[in-house]
């Protein structure tokens, strides 16, 4: 099948699946126990201005109309209002995801660069001190509790040592400043991405590493690399010329689809850092029943993951010569 | 692993280029921090969502608002009565007329223009015309308003309402000139209270201390002294004004242990937000740091499910009220912060809450309890096949209990809220089902989310008792009405345990009406009374508020019911270092 075909075939099952998404997401949130008004407890308000506010967020409509409304305002790109910011739901994920993609994709570029980097030298190094403490250090770091390795970061660099803000994306003092000029500000977001960027590197790298490790051993059992050094090649020159470029393809696939899910940001790291990103948007909206926010975040990761998953498949074929479509 | 020169020379640049990099970074960035001084730092827990007044809903919105729109009336931090704020003086009443007089105080908006009894009315027929929730109930019953002069406006009342002083003078102001457009627009739209609220206010026109310079988003909130303040250097409430301090920034910290930390560390003056107790060890070892004790005008409650078996019968609602152990919920699940709570009301609303008003089990060790709830259960005819008091009057664990018509009691199950929401609920709930459990009655504690929570309670009706809390009651009592009038038994009322008393009611009614404070104290209290006799809700605990300050930057904090975070604290707090700004 050629190339094009494929990518045709796929967007119809991408479009197939965001449909379904589109329709779960709408259920998952008007089936859950409570609502938007319900859940605010204050004696002040009265069972009519519930009953006002509802018919004002249009909740009161038959779920079929609202279905179809809903359908109606995706197709015309509009998400709707936040219940509670009371912005449209696009300004306001627009706004976080910047935050979002400067701290947690980087995070996953460098985790993924380094772990491949050193998966590559401890399955190289198999059954060496070198490979036993890069594995081992690697599952320590990968199952580390991210709240607590955030909070001794920040207690230790932050707090004993001072070195680092405590959290936030930025000193308020220098953004308020008309005197600070942009490569401070810069230098400002970069002071202050370390910790939690450190945090993330750590426990996202380990996981890398291990998968290249593993991957790389099984390749180094392939044929071609028997046949590779049966022609007498450099050591060198398999391992990075042959061997790497295969073990790399199962690696390809993690860090595509983690980069699309680091368009969600992580709730965790954004609430311990007060990092400005999505994930506390997200859990905000769930937790509220936002609808309109929660439903436009979701949507957002769904395409994305949808869409990394076919530029994966398509750079599969580029990486390796063998796949045709 | 042997690298090649090129990847050696790359990583050997990159290790140089990064230490540099982050050398600078601490050097600039150490030198930039110390210039901030003059800011009053104060830490949130979460962003505020909105400056659109009408659509504020959370608490840190509120909190950010309470700064820059101003009431007509104040209550005074001592003594908790209402005072003139941007009024002049008491509010005149004439019966005959059923109106109410309030002249204002020469007063200007944040951007210089006067702030006039048009603003007032334009206020109220805001309210009214939009049906704004949480505000309308207020207003609803003024019939007209009328403005003789710039600085004179004239409620009339459709009949005479007790919180019209309390509720509706202590109301925020806002704008004709800010809103006006607006409300004009929202008017032509399909839903005009949607158009309303969710107009985007980028800088509220208030006429309060502060004014908001700038928002930075998910960042910091940037509020600056108001020149055009009406209180500024006047004196109020036997208070001279400020602000004394220029700035205000607030920052947000996600966590109490980071905002903690940034207290300790000075990046802030102030968390407003309560500090949970085990912070407080800590935080007292830090001779910069003061922690005030504060109360709340907090109600954290057991409440029963009164339209169904079991718990509609009064004399179980009693049982369990003795079998409450209140104070080993404040002792061991508070650490001793918070207060026991006989009634709706709590303690620190002095003119409103009343004492005599049953107290179940109070001084009664755990066999008293067991020993007096069986007696109330036994009297009423409960049976049992083990009774939990045996004939030697001996306790034992009970088993078996009947309802008086000899069919079994069936499980009972109590709501609260999760353990990661409230974990002082969610234990007491956990106590509660062992204590009930000793009496023969077979209970489950249940945590669930407090959605579903909220629903099943207020919107289904079905469950048999639950745990909740109001963690900010209003001064005005009127809420004893919300809670128990039969009226307000319905989907998504505040009658949540479906209360039925036509005695309530009445007393009830004639409190929200009566317009002498003495008058309606009496009935008020009498109504505490009848809730603590026929217990609907059993009043657990008040917990206390714990805040902490910094001392060496800035002092003058004033404390009132419901902590130091309040107006009269940022009018009135002063630099360490400096008389006047």
């Amino acid at each position: 099948m050629e190339v094009r075909k494929f990518v045709l075939k796929r967007f119809v099952e991408i479009f197939i699946i965001f449909f379904v998404i589109l329709t779960v997401l709408f259920l998952l949130f008007r089936l859950a126990p409570g609502d938007p008004v319900t859940r605010m407890v204050d004696p002040t308000l009265t069972p009519e201005d519930s009953q006002h506010l509802i018919a004002q967020l249009g909740l009161d409509q038959p779920m079929g109309l609202q279905y179809l409304y809903y359908i109606k305002n995706f197709l015309t790109g509009n998400f709707g209002n936040s219940f509670h910011y009371g912005e449209t739901v696009s300004s306001i994920i627009w706004s976080r995801l910047p935050n979002t993609i400067i701290l947690f994709t980087t995070s996953i570029l460098l985790s993924a660069f380094v772990g491949v980097f050193l998966g590559k030298i401890a399955s190289w190094k198999k059954g060496t001190k070198t490979d036993t403490w890069m594995t081992l250090g690697a599952l320590v770091c990968h199952t580390l509790f991210l709240p607590w390795l955030a909070m001794l970061m920040i207690w230790i660099f932050g707090f004993k040592i001072g070195w680092f803000p405590l959290n936030g994306m930025i000193s308020p003092e220098i953004w308020m400043d008309p005197s600070s000029g942009v490569w401070l500000k810069i230098l400002d977001v970069l002071h202050h991405m370390v910790l939690p960027l450190a945090t993330l590197f750590s426990i996202h790298f380990g996981s890398y590493l291990l998968l290249m490790r593993s991957s790389m051993l099984d390749t180094l059992k392939e044929d071609y690399i028997l046949t590779a050094r049966a022609k007498g090649l450099e050591e060198k020159t398999i391992r990075n010329k042959h061997a790497a470029p295969n073990a790399a393809l199962p690696v390809v696939t993690s860090v595509g689809i983690s980069l699309a899910f680091s368009l969600s940001g992580g709730a965790l790291t954004e609430t311990v850092f007060s990092w400005p990103g999505i994930g506390r948007e997200l859990v905000f909206a769930v937790s509220n029943s936002d609808y309109p926010l929660a439903q436009g975040s979701f949507l957002l990761i769904a395409i994305v993951v949808l869409m990394a998953n076919l530029v994966v498949d398509v750079l599969y074929a580029y990486l390796d010569p063998r796949i045709k479509y | 692993m042997e690298l090649t020169d090129p990847m050696k020379n790359l990583l050997s640049r990159s290790a140089w280029t990064a230490v540099i990099v982050a050398g600078l970074l601490l050097f600039v960035l150490s030198c930039v921090d110390k210039k901030d001084a003059r800011f009053l730092k104060v830490g949130l827990p979460e962003e505020p969502k909105t400056f659109n007044i009408w659509l504020a809903s959370d608490a840190n919105s509120k909190k950010i608002l309470s700064l820059i729109y101003q009431p007509l009336y104040l209550r005074d931090p001592e003594t908790l009565d209402l005072i003139p704020w941007l009024a002049s003086g008491e509010p005149q009443y004439d019966p005959a007329t059923i109106s109410y007089t309030v002249r204002l105080k020469p007063a200007k908006w944040s951007d210089g223009s006067h702030l006039t009894s048009y603003d007032v009315a334009f206020t109220a027929s805001l309210i009214k015309e939009f049906k704004i929730p949480r505000y309308y109930s207020s207003w609803k019953f003024i019939k007209k308003i009328e403005t003789p002069d710039n600085h004179t406006v004239r409620f009339y009342l459709e009949e005479p309402k007790a919180i019209f002083l309390t509720r509706t003078l202590t109301s925020s102001i806002v704008s004709k000139k800010e809103w006006a457009d607006i409300s004009q627009g929202a008017r032509t739209q399909q839903k005009p209270l949607k158009a309303l609220i969710n107009h985007k206010v980028e800088k509220p026109m208030g006429c309060g201390p502060f004014v908001l310079e700038k928002w930075g988003r998910g960042t910091y909130i940037h509020l600056q002294k108001n020149r055009y303040f009406f209180g500024l250097h006047q004196e109020i409430g036997g208070r001279v004004l400020g602000p004394y301090v220029n700035d205000l920034l607030f920052k947000v910290y996600g966590t109490a242990d980071v905002a903690v930390l940034a207290l300790k560390k000075g990046d802030i003056d102030l968390f407003w937000w309560g500090i949970q107790p085990g912070y407080i060890d800590n935080l007292k070892q830090d001779r910069n740091i003061k922690i005030f004790y504060g109360k709340k005008s907090a109600l954290y409650f057991l409440g029963f499910n009164l339209r169904t078996l079991p718990f509609s019968d009064v004399n179980l609602r009693k049982a369990v009220a003795v079998l409450v152990d209140k104070e080993f919920i404040i002792s061991r699940i508070l650490q001793e912060y918070g207060t026991r709570m006989d009634s709706i009301i709590p303690t620190g609303n002095r003119y409103w809450f009343c004492s005599d008003v049953s107290c179940y089990g109070d001084g009664m060790d755990r066999n008293q309890r067991i020993k007096e709830a069986y007696h109330i259960l036994h009297t009423a005819g409960y049976t049992w096949e083990v009774p939990p008091v045996d004939e030697g009057g001996r306790v034992v664990p009970g088993k078996g209990i009947r309802m008086p018509d000899g069919q079994p009691m069936k499980k009972i199950t109590i709501l609260t809220p999760p353990a990661d929401y409230d974990p002082h609920r969610a234990m007491s709930g956990m106590m509660i089902q062992e204590w009930l459990k000793v009496l023969g009655i077979t209970a489950a504690s249940r945590p669930m989310a407090f959605g579903a929570l909220l629903d099943q309670i207020k919107g289904r009706h079905e469950f048999d008792a639950f745990i909740l809390g109001y963690g900010r009651l209003s001064m005005d009592p009127d809420y004893l009405r919300n809670f128990f009038h039969s009226a307000n038994d319905k989907e998504r009322g505040w009658n949540m345990s479906g209360y039925n008393n036509p005695k309530f009611d009445r007393i009830a009614e004639k409190s929200a009406s009566e317009m002498n404070p003495e008058l309606r104290q009496k009935l008020i209290h009498e109504m505490q009374k009848i809730i603590m006799a026929d217990v609907p809700y059993l009043p657990i605990y008040n917990p206390a508020l714990l805040e902490a300050v910094r001392t060496d930057t800035f002092s003058g904090w004033v404390e009132t019911l419901d902590g130091i975070g309040n107006i009269w604290s940022y009018c009135l707090v002063r630099q360490n270092d400096a008389t006047s700004p």
